[in-house]
């Protein structure tokens, strides 16, 4: 026809070969500096992740132990001497976007994951690279807030991943090789995956993104040695009306217009099949029990609720399942019907609590977008306490409107998926906020195949001023204990020690130690990008270290990089 | 009057491909894609400005949009005939194709700076990079703007803010909660990246 085309035809001709897209955001030929080398662990078994919550040395799961605390026992950092905290080395990925990882470490050798699924393994001692997995992405990719990874685990002599294609991937924990991979679900359909998968007993758990897409979330447990389906747990069931609450959580009126909704249900019927219902986080595992307790997120489409009339079960929730069956055990939804995406995406946490009558029981606590901290019975999901807001509140629940509602808190939160940290020892929830004052605007169009579907929009106000925390919160009475104000809204994560620190990051590149007791600053440091990532701690030769990703945040834009940072003391 | 032509010559242009390329299942990724030069150009610089950039152009965006311009999801009287005897394989493929061209420099303009500011905040309010990532060049489905014809996305813009083009309303619900100045400063300055 033309002569492009049959130069067109002549390249087709000459070998052209359909591969993968790779991404801007990603260095084109990797790793021609870096022959592979092997990473030399042990098997991790599962005694030593039963026991993460006293390892000193390594760093094995994402939230340090099943329980989720965030509490990582070594001391050798502390509030005497963090003020010579030094960087050991960087390690530059290959990958400058969003970096939400949390790094393990198990016997030297850390694992750390990037946007777009790659991982690293890395020694954790010099922070040289040992292998680097370049994951082969599909062409569809559909995912909200980021092209984000938030870890690994390893059991055995595997590495877990689940890859922004939807993908469940084994890799050899020695070699990066895989080992074996699954298809999780469609992401034609809007289905991603985000978070690192929780491996115990030989099952690996994994949840879905797509609450902005129409899905039907899932939580689903898969055989660790082969990659099969073990179960499903449907976090939309087929009856989603549930009681018709009109109050949240915290007793207040969500003003939901319930005949109105009635009339729809009557017209449409249950709408559970794209219901959204997603799950960004990890499930924290009581071993005493063999209960998982993970959070729902919210339903779909965002802010228009005219299309899934009732509670929307069980969006907005804290669930309980069976971890041999995946039945359920317990439910509690905090906001029925939402339509301010103020949803549950920080992961839950398991710590022992007071209950109404002074008694410790086995309690579950979440921090969520509204601002609280909701504290739980483990037995039967009930609420015991909610904590004062970490942020402020105005005008909830104001309905979106066409105009665009202004409430506080913006759909960001609040608690965004940032997992929060404990120091059981002084009862304190450690929990990273975001505020950003947002209009809410309500609109209406049917479900689009697998596209974002938001039913409106969730605007920053120009003018007025966003900003972050970092509060400690008591769980056992609701008050908070002290806060640290921040110039930016703060999403990633916190860890506290044994040493009576937290450490927590900002979207400005500051890295900072606080005593954890008090909140005063004992030291910082400037990353150069966004801290927006959940720190780690670890030993390596008699030394603590910390570490953390700076890569900025893809969700609230703060400065990106590529960037793995240790840290240690002479 | 310039497009009505353009139109009329890129529609004679593509029925003569469309006639000499049957049957279309023994085609190859190659003759398939001969037709898209009439419009989209032979290097990459579409004939019209208010026709997208498609070389260099994220996979899975030019794959969904292949899709659904296939499903009726969106509505093109040019695009539909095309791609009405595409499957998936081809549409991929295809897509693939223009993903692994380079990108085209239309050589349109930095935008002046109070233009830029105004942008970067609708872009604040609405988050833009949340999807399209920092330096808006796109990813998986999600198309690059950077550099794309300021024409082509104003005009995108304001066909989902009127819900002409149907096939994200997610898109279409943003784009209605900003104001049209805001927009189109949005569309000068990614134009001019």
């Amino acid at each position: 026809m033309n002569r492009h085309s049959i130069a067109c035809a002549t390249l087709f001709g000459l070998g052209y070969t359909l591969a993968a897209s790779s991404h801007a955001q990603e260095v084109p030929n990797p790793d021609q500096w870096t022959p592979p080398r092997e990473a030399k662990i042990s098997p991790v078994t599962q005694d030593q992740l039963n026991a993460a919550d006293k390892d000193t040395t390594n760093f094995l799961l994402t939230n340090v132990n099943y329980a989720q605390t965030r509490f990582h026992p070594a001391k050798k950092i502390n509030r005497d001497n963090v003020k010579n905290l030094h960087v050991a080395w960087i390690f530059q990925t290959e990958v400058k976007e969003s970096l939400e990882t949390s790094p393990i470490v198990v016997d030297g050798v850390m694992y750390v994951t990037t946007s777009f699924s790659h991982v690293y393994a890395i020694d954790a001692k010099t922070g040289e690279q040992l292998w680097h997995y370049n994951h082969k992405m599909g062409p569809v990719t559909t995912y909200c807030c980021g092209p984000n990874n938030r870890g690994v685990q390893v059991l055995g002599d595997k590495v877990y991943l689940a890859t922004l294609d939807s993908k469940l991937v084994a890799l050899n924990a020695k070699t990066g090789d895989v080992v074996w991979k699954t298809d999780i679900a469609d992401p034609e359909l809007g289905y991603s995956e985000t978070m690192a998968p929780t491996v115990v007993k030989d099952k690996v758990l994994i949840g879905t993104n797509g609450g902005e897409y129409g899905i039907r979330g899932f939580v689903r447990a898969y055989d660790a040695k082969t990659g099969k389906l073990v179960w499903n747990f449907d976090t939309i069931p087929e009856k989603t009306v549930g009681v018709w609450a009109t109050k949240d959580a915290t007793g207040r009126d969500m003003h939901r217009d319930i005949q109105a909704e009635k009339d729809q249900l009557a017209k449409i019927g249950d709408p559970y099949q794209k219901l959204g219902g997603g799950v960004w986080q990890n499930p924290a595992v009581d071993l005493a029990t063999n209960r998982i307790y993970f959070v729902v997120g919210n339903p779909s489409p965002d802010l228009d609720g005219s299309p899934r009339p009732g509670d929307n079960l069980y969006t907005d929730s804290l669930v309980s399942l069976d971890l041999d069956t995946g039945k359920m055990n317990c439910y509690f939804q905090y906001i029925a019907h939402d339509v301010w995406d103020l949803d549950a995406a920080s992961p839950p946490v398991l710590v022992d609590v007071k209950d109404n009558s002074g008694k410790t029981i086995p309690g579950v606590i979440h921090a969520g977008k509204t601002g609280h901290i909701y504290v739980h019975d483990r037995k039967d999901c009930s609420l015991i306490r909610f904590s004062e807001a970490m942020v402020p509140q105005e005008n909830m629940w104001t309905l979106p409107t066409k105009e665009g509602a202004r409430m506080l808190p913006g759909a960001n939160g609040g608690v965004e998926w940032s997992p929060i940290a404990t120091d059981p020892g002084q009862d304190l929830a450690y929990a990273i906020n975001l505020h950003q004052p947002m209009h809410y605007r309500v609109e209406n169009s049917p479900y689009p195949n697998g596209k974002l579907w938001l039913g409106g929009a969730f605007t920053a106000i120009p003018g007025e001023k966003q900003s972050g925390n970092i509060t400690a919160v008591n769980y056992n009475t609701g008050k908070i204990r002290w806060q640290v104000k921040t110039p930016e809204p703060m999403i990633g994560g916190i860890l506290a020690t044994a040493g009576g620190l937290v450490f927590a990051g900002e979207g400005n590149g500051k890295f900072a130690a606080y005593n954890s007791s008090t909140g005063k600053e004992l030291w910082s440091f400037r990353a150069g990008a966004g801290v927006n990532a959940p720190p780690s701690s670890y030993m390596v030769g008699g030394k603590q270290y910390i570490v953390v990703g700076a890569g900025g945040n893809t969700q609230v834009n703060f400065r990106r990089g590529n960037n793995i940072i240790a840290l240690t003391l002479d | 009057m310039v497009s009505d032509l353009i139109l009329m010559i890129s529609r004679g242009i593509i029925l003569g491909a469309l006639l000499s390329a049957a049957p279309a299942l023994a085609q190859s990724i190659a003759e398939k894609v001969e037709v898209c030069a009439g419009c989209h150009g032979q290097d990459g610089k579409p004939i019209d400005t208010a026709l997208p950039i498609i070389w260099g152009q994220q996979a899975g965006y030019i794959y969904i949009q292949l899709r659904d311009f296939k499903r009726g999801d969106r509505k093109n009287e040019i695009m539909q005939p095309i791609v009405s005897s595409f499957e998936k394989d081809d549409m991929l493929a295809i897509a693939e194709y223009f993903a692994q061209k380079p990108w085209p420099n239309l050589g349109q303009p930095r935008s002046p700076k109070d233009v830029a500011q105004r942008a970067l905040g609708a872009e604040h309010s609405v988050g833009c990079t949340g999807c399209h990532l920092e330096q808006f060049q796109g990813a998986g489905t999600t198309p690059r703007l950077a550099g794309q014809s300021q024409e082509y996305l104003a005009k995108t813009i304001a066909d989902f803010r009127t819900r002409a083009r149907g096939n994200n309303p997610g898109m279409s619900d943003l784009m209605r909660a900003t104001s049209p100045d805001d927009l189109a400063a949005l569309a000068e300055y990614l134009a001019g990246l």
